[in-house]
């Protein structure tokens, strides 16, 4: 893939996780790159309909599952076809820009990483709008950061090396040397001396930051953004200027609060049926309920005798409202086995479908619901059973769904 | 039909009995209702049994009943009904003399919850009860599952957490005078509500502690009372109610229907009402439920159980003393044997030989609900034969 190729972005979406600090956010400990990409995702998709996304693009190095399962609940949880294409691709920020620039219309690019943690997504889009320009790539080896498929990372530690016969022999190599608008993969102290001007800082510095740059960017007009990481560099030009229509950009980003001081209780780990598992799935990750041929009573879990009217007709799933009333809630605060406490449950009522749901309480401090609170239902990762991923529906309190200023 | 009597009842003290197995437990609990049978009791006349228990920890339920209490030439079966357990098994025991084809039966219930350590055992119990793809993994643990009911009754009744610690301060009081019990101290109202959280609204001493026990009681038919007894406990009426499992499918929190569908059973079948119940043995495995239970029980109006355990009129010389044997909250709760014990209880307070004697009692409830909250049973003995 060389430089030249050009792309329309229709829209872009961010997420960020409450927890952490504006510098450095953390993941829940019911997020991974799937969660975090399904938010951001959305986010980009706004009201356009899940059937205009033709392909789904992830780039991360952080994916939760290796041997795959990553991209079913990918698609469920941004409420797209299974039958859409999924790449899961192991890179960084230039990997990501590169993606956003070569990608067809209809695909939906998402950046996600867990450290520092974020998520963004950009929206590819017809012909008109605001052209993404792959102005060039280079991919050297510099490896001074490893991280080995157990996870053990090493570090070489020589900043100034990587620097300077890292990203700055790469730059060169690209005949790029000029200033840019903004610098995806590097701390805002290294991304100064390569902007013009104060480059916007991002919260991130894996694949996602590439897309927070365009995000920037877009806000600010467009410009040339430089995506690296160690040695590896990618650059593109995003059209701006009074000609260009603005990229709407929605961001998810809530004020982030000090992640709450749970404690971990050792366990035996909690056990897993796999077979109820793929019975669930459907279900439980596109929030969605079997209605009733005979009387359309909605039944979640969907179950092979109506709840309403005992019909026991074939059934088809059809989505719930995400808009959720809290009936019931507890927060447990005594040590349970292999869960982080305290915890909050809610039993919440979904946006006057009559359907009721029990749920984790995701996004505020343990505690913090109460009864008739209004919130919305978000795709966590409940648990993890047996080093399965647990995918399901939270109850996000609606005050923590503010976006920062 | 004919008529059932109970004419001997028996069990270990509740506790964390962890030098006792369940082969041990349960040869002491049907020994002990052996024992006392007014005009003795010779084993061999039993003719079957059942056996409640929801955990087995030792093999298969029915044949440990069998083998470690010598039963090895008769029926014996196995009831799980989750918390509602003992008092179905008793149920199950009444209906298999009233149909005739037994004279003599034994009822046993039995469990060792601090068999295993409290870290597996979370997730074992839970096990049972929980939806394994959609509620198993939220760690909706017991007072959780309780809890949610209990929020949503603080939120529409007039309780408050100082009624549900009434409760505790009672119960404590009635478990501090029986031997057999497992928390044998009073407790205040401060106490209570300064007491660690466990789940809101629960603290520490709005729970049942983890328990082990064993009960048993011997049930025989009309024709052949007289062998074994002068002063028979009649059991009048049995009940079991069921309702949706999941906590999802319920759309009042603040009831449970089972309880009010097993009551209404049992009340019909003994011919009484809540008004002319003496004495009463409620599930509470935490506070709020001895609460609702009151209301679904009849012995108070929708949202009157606050005033009911304010006025004083639950405890033992009050207007319908509920729990003199300190009730699960006290005594303890290891599930199989809970119902068998609170009729033993009963048995004792209608013969007049209770530790907390309720004054000329002629009628007496049991009552479980549990699993997670879908299952009530419901026994009512007197000592009018009817």
């Amino acid at each position: 893939m060389g430089p030249g190729l050009v792309t329309v972005i229709q829209s872009i979406g961010t997420y960020l996780p409450p927890w952490g600090t504006t510098a450095a956010r953390c993941a829940g400990h019911d997020e991974d790159v799937v969660t975090m990409a399904v938010a951001a995702g959305r986010r980009a998709m706004g009201s356009s309909p899940a059937g205009t996304i033709r392909s789904v693009v992830l780039v991360s190095r952080d994916v939760p599952l290796l041997e795959g399962g990553n991209a079913a609940p990918l698609l469920a949880g941004l409420g797209v076809d299974a039958a859409t294409e999924v790449r899961e691709e192991l890179g960084g920020a230039p990997a990501a820009l590169a993606a956003a620039a070569a990608a067809p219309a209809g695909t939906l690019v998402i950046g996600a990483d867990l450290g520092p943690a974020g998520a963004a997504a950009l929206l590819l889009g017809g012909a008109r709008g605001a052209e993404l320009t792959l102005a060039g790539r280079v991919s050297r080896s510099l490896p001074v950061v490893t991280r080995d498929a157990h996870g053990e990372v090493t570090d070489y530690a020589d900043p100034r090396l990587a620097r300077e016969r890292g990203v700055g022999v790469s730059l060169e190599r690209a005949g790029l040397a000029g200033k840019v608008a903004a610098v995806a993969g590097l701390g805002h102290k290294l991304a100064a001396p390569l902007s013009a001007g104060d480059p916007p800082a991002l919260p991130t510095v894996g694949a996602s930051a590439a897309i927070f740059a365009l995000a920037a960017v877009a806000e600010r007009g467009g410009g040339r953004i430089l995506a690296v990481e160690q040695a590896t560099v990618a650059i593109a030009d995003l059209a701006g200027g009074p000609a260009v229509p603005a990229v709407p950009v929605a961001r998810n980003e809530p004020v982030p609060l000090p992640p709450p001081s749970g404690t971990a209780t050792p366990g035996p780990g909690i056990a897993i049926s796999l077979a109820a598992y793929e019975r669930a799935f459907d279900a439980k990750l596109r929030l969605a309920a079997a209605r009733c041929a005979v009387c359309g009573c909605l039944s979640l879990p969907p179950r092979y005798r109506c709840l309403g009217c005992g019909s026991e007709q074939p059934t088809e799933l059809v989505d719930l409202p995400r808009d959720a009333t809290v009936y019931s809630t507890t927060t447990v605060h005594v040590p349970v086995p292999s869960l982080v406490t305290p915890y909050s449950l809610a039993l919440v009522d979904l946006g006057g479908s009559g359907v009721r749901l029990l749920a984790h309480v995701t996004g505020a401090p343990p505690g913090s619901v109460a009864i008739g609170d209004a919130g919305d239902m978000v795709l966590r990762r409940v648990a993890v059973r047996s080093g399965v991923p647990d995918y399901g529906y939270a109850f996000l309190p609606r005050e923590r769904t503010e976006v920062a200023a | 039909m004919r008529r059932v009597a109970m004419v001997g009842a028996g069990m270990t003290p509740f506790g964390e009995l962890f030098d006792l197995g369940v082969k041990d437990m349960l040869p002491m609990a049907v020994s002990e209702a052996i024992a006392h049978v007014d005009k003795g009791f010779d084993r061999s006349d039993i003719q079957a049994a059942w056996f409640g228990e929801l955990v087995t920890t030792d093999g298969f339920a029915a044949g440990i009943l069998a083998d470690s209490c010598g039963l090895l030439d008769i029926p014996v079966s196995r009831v799980e009904n989750a918390c509602a357990t003992g008092n179905d098994a008793v149920r199950h025991g009444m209906l298999a003399v009233a149909s005739g084809l037994y004279d003599v039966v034994l009822v046993a219930g039995a469990d060792k919850v601090r068999e295993t350590s409290t870290r597996t055992t979370f997730w074992d119990w839970m096990g049972m009860t929980r939806d394994m793809a959609w509620d198993f993994p939220l760690g909706l643990v017991a007072p959780a599952n309780f809890a949610l009911h209990a929020a949503r009754y603080l939120h529409e009744s007039p309780a408050t957490r100082e009624h549900m610690a009434m409760v505790a301060v009672k119960n404590h009081r009635h478990g501090a005078s029986n031997p057999k019990a497992q928390l044998r101290f009073e407790i205040t109202v401060e106490q209570v509500l300064d007491a660690p959280m466990v789940a809101e609204p629960f603290g520490l001493f709005d729970c049942t502690p983890q328990s082990d026990g064993a009960a048993a009681v011997l049930l025989v038919g009309e024709e052949v009372v007289d062998r074994y007894t002068d002063r028979p406990v009649w059991v009048r009426g049995v009940g079991l109610g069921v309702d949706r499992v999941m906590h999802q499918h319920k759309p009042d929190m603040t009831t449970f229907p089972p309880t009010v569908k097993a009551a209404r059973q049992a009340y019909a079948m003994a011919g009484i009402g809540p008004a002319d119940v003496d004495v009463a043995e409620v599930h509470d495995c935490f506070t709020t439920v001895e609460l609702i239970d009151y209301e679904d029980l009849g012995f108070c109006d929708r949202f009157g159980a606050a005033k009911l355990v304010e006025a004083g009129d639950t405890s033992v010389g009050g207007r319908i003393p509920v729990n003199p044997s300190g009730g699960l909250k006290a005594k303890g709760h290891p599930p199989g044997a809970t119902g068998i014990a609170q009729c033993y209880e009963i048995f004792h307070q209608l013969r007049g030989t209770a530790c907390n004697q309720v004054d000329a009692a002629r009628w007496g409830l049991a009552h479980n609900v549990g699993g997670p909250t879908a299952v009530a049973a419901v026994t009512i003995l007197s000592t009018d034969r009817g």
